[in-house]
């Protein structure tokens, strides 16, 4: 059984269909990539997870149980999906050491001895150990993205959630990001990325999943689906960024 | 009930001093008002100064005057100044306090505002010719005086709330006649809230004109 | 008898006007900070109420409102201490104006972060005191400087409701010395002096909890 499993999800805002009917499987341990256009959806979906947005109709599974309906402990699903925002988001009033025990003390209840312990295994497993003490504005983009992770993986999430992970950043960053990405899919940390950068999508997932317009139009390679995917619109998508790039 | 019977029958015998007491909190607040901002735009000016001591002095103004208690400033006039034979009726001391107290704060105002200003401007009539001062009157001070208006209008309804503190300098305006009634029928406390409503009705109506200039200055495409 | 004699002689009053100063400050600090709170989380009819409430106290002169609570209120049976009618009149004055100083730096706290605070799994409340109100009350330290100033300029009003603070010592001593001039200027050089100290004070605190990149450079 998936770890997620979403089906048939749909999310109108008044009259505007955002996702039309999406099936959606994330098993522990993979990486998943979504792409797609910016305005697909991509972002709408992510928050569904998370009851951040309330779906219209559908279900999510999130190990075994539904958690769409009423009488769902959304601040418990919430604690066990790591979510990396693309603008980062780390609280500005806070160190990295601080943004990251601030969950841990003020959610999971740890002391600040044991909350710093647990913050600086992360830290360091990240390789920022050494900015623990400063503040957000005082890092470098890759160092925000990577602080940001730390704060995701320090809750020990059932599955990370990155939203554009390289569209704030500058293309040496970027592949920093693919690399670091596959280094935590090694250590069995499961992930849903959604992006529309073909490069980090090529280099860290083998399979793709396609998402336009609300709805999934396809599942497969990248190579595959820029030369032989039926519909010119996939092709054009994975083949003229790559030629772009 | 009777209570408040008893009270509006005082109330509408004291009317006519009752509304001359209103009339002079008016008389205050508009006096005040006007001499406050053309000080403040004095003040305002030489703080734009290029001597350096002159910037100093206005700095050492503003700061004093925003720092001293107003109260403190008219209670020196009032029962200071006849030591030296100086004597001033009650509301000429409120006056000249006032406007001292006021254009400092209307000078901060307008600096806040200059200070958001795009200099490229001034720096474009400079090198069209005008003079100091004729930049000053056409091209600084409109915009800097528009920008303001949101916090000259504030400082305007501060004036007519404040202006109640005169009473404690005998001069009879508005709160003073308000508290003569109360000595008379020893209401207090309806004789106050009377009061704080009359006070919370003339800045309501303050509010009301303010928004309808507001909305005549706007430059169009300058926000602050 | 010498200005440095007054000004001795007036420092009777200072520990009352500190007093004054600083617990109508903390008043209005308080009902500034439930106030913007509230608004914040935006619970039922809370809306309305608190725009009620800023609007009459920002309406209504301290002199009024003081003389409302301390002489007015004992008439319907309520006997309100003299300090306590200063923080029920310039305290909740200064509330009001508050309210609307941290309302305006609350607008500046980054929704993505508040959203990220959300996707964590913090409730409403933890987010308010963790995040929001953390960012806020360093973005409002001008205005709230600001605030604390005019209260410390209010502050003579105490005497009315008889605190011997500065001005009512002042009153006093220039009644029996005759020499009004010295005695109020030495009230104004006391109230300046206070101001600064007062400054100082924020200016180190403020100092003591920056972050680089929030508010001042």
């Amino acid at each position: 059984m998936a770890l997620i499993e979403i089906r048939d999800l749909v999310k109108k805002f008044d009259r505007q269909v955002v996702l039309d009917g999406i099936n959606l499987d994330v098993v522990e341990g993979e990486v998943k990539v979504v792409m797609g256009t910016s305005g697909c959806g991509k972002s709408t979906l992510l928050r569904c997870i998370n009851r951040l947005v309330e779906p219209s109709s559908g279900t999510i599974h999130f190990r075994g149980q539904d958690i769409t309906g009423h009488g769902v402990d959304v601040r418990a699903l919430r604690q066990s999906i790591g979510f990396v925002f693309q603008q980062f988001a780390l609280y500005r009033h806070l160190t990295v050491l601080d943004n990251v025990t601030l969950a841990l003390r003020k959610l999971r209840g740890m002391s600040r001895a044991e909350a710093e312990e647990k913050a600086l295994h992360e830290l360091a497993r990240l390789d920022m150990a050494d900015h623990r003490d400063k503040y957000p504005a005082q890092t470098s983009g890759g160092q925000k993205q990577r602080a940001a992770l730390a704060r995701a993986l320090a809750m020990d999430p059932a599955v990370v959630v990155l939203d554009e992970p390289t569209s704030a950043l500058d293309p040496v960053m970027s592949r920093e990001v693919a690399q670091l990405i596959d280094r935590l899919h090694r250590e069995n940390v499961t992930m849903l990325c959604v992006t529309h950068d073909l490069l980090l999508a090529g280099s860290i997932a083998d399979r793709v999943t396609f998402l336009d317009k609300g709805v999934i139009r396809a599942e497969d390679t990248i190579a595959h689906l820029s030369k032989h995917h039926p519909d010119e619109q996939v092709r054009a998508f994975f083949g003229c960024e790559e030629n772009a790039r | 009930m009777s209570g408040w019977n008893a009270f509006l029958r005082d109330l509408f015998e004291q009317m006519p001093l009752i509304l001359t007491g209103l009339g002079e909190t008016l008389k205050l607040t508009v006096t005040i008002s006007i001499s406050g901002l053309l000080l403040g735009v004095v003040v305002f000016y030489f703080s734009q100064s290029h001597w350096a001591w002159v910037r100093h002095l206005i700095r050492a103004y503003i700061s004093f005057f925003i720092g001293m208690p107003l109260i403190v400033l008219l209670f020196l006039m009032y029962y200071g100044l006849p030591q030296w034979g100086v004597s001033m009726s009650p509301f000429m001391v409120a006056v000249i306090g006032f406007t001292f107290n006021v254009a400092a704060y209307n000078a901060a105002y307008l600096t806040t505002a200059y200070n958001g200003l795009d200099h490229g401007e001034i720096e474009a009539a400079r090198a069209q010719g005008f003079k100091p001062l004729q930049i000053f009157r056409f091209v600084t001070l409109p915009q800097v005086l528009r920008l303001s208006v949101p916090a000259l209008t504030n400082q305007i309804i501060c004036n007519l709330k404040d202006s109640s503190v005169a009473f404690l300098i005998q001069y009879t305006e508005f709160f003073a006649r308000v508290q003569e009634l109360a000595a008379t029928n020893f209401q207090f406390f309806r004789a106050y809230l009377f009061a704080a409503l009359v006070y919370l009705a003339l800045v309501s109506l303050i509010v009301l004109a303010a928004r309808f200039i507001e909305k005549r200055v706007v430059i169009p495409g300058v926000y602050r | 008898m010498n200005f440095l004699d007054i000004i001795v002689l007036l420092t009777q009053g200072v520990g009352y006007t500190v007093m004054v100063t600083l617990a109508c400050s903390a008043t209005g600090l308080l009902v500034g900070l439930v106030a913007a709170g509230m608004r914040r989380l935006a619970w039922f009819g809370v809306i309305p109420l608190l725009d009620g409430f800023t609007y009459v106290f920002r309406g209504i002169p301290v002199l009024v409102l003081l003389f409302l609570v301390y002489f007015g209120l004992p008439g319907i049976g309520i006997k309100v201490p003299p300090l306590l009618a200063m923080m029920l009149s310039l305290g909740l004055i200064a509330g009001a104006y508050l309210a609307e100083v941290f309302r305006g730096a609350l607008d500046s706290v980054d929704a993505g972060e508040i959203l990220a605070a959300q996707a964590m799994g913090m409730t409403r409340l933890q987010i308010l005191a963790y995040i929001e109100f953390p960012q806020m009350l360093r973005f409002a330290v001008p205005g709230m400087v600001n605030e604390f100033t005019t209260v410390l300029k209010y502050s003579p009003f105490a005497y009315t409701v008889g605190i011997p603070e500065i001005t009512k010592q002042a009153m006093t001593l220039a009644s029996t010395t005759l020499r009004g001039i010295e005695v109020y200027l030495a009230v104004g050089v006391l109230y300046f002096a206070i101001y600064r100290i007062l400054l100082i004070g924020v200016q180190w605190l403020e100092r003591r909890y920056r972050v680089p990149g929030i508010g001042l450079a």
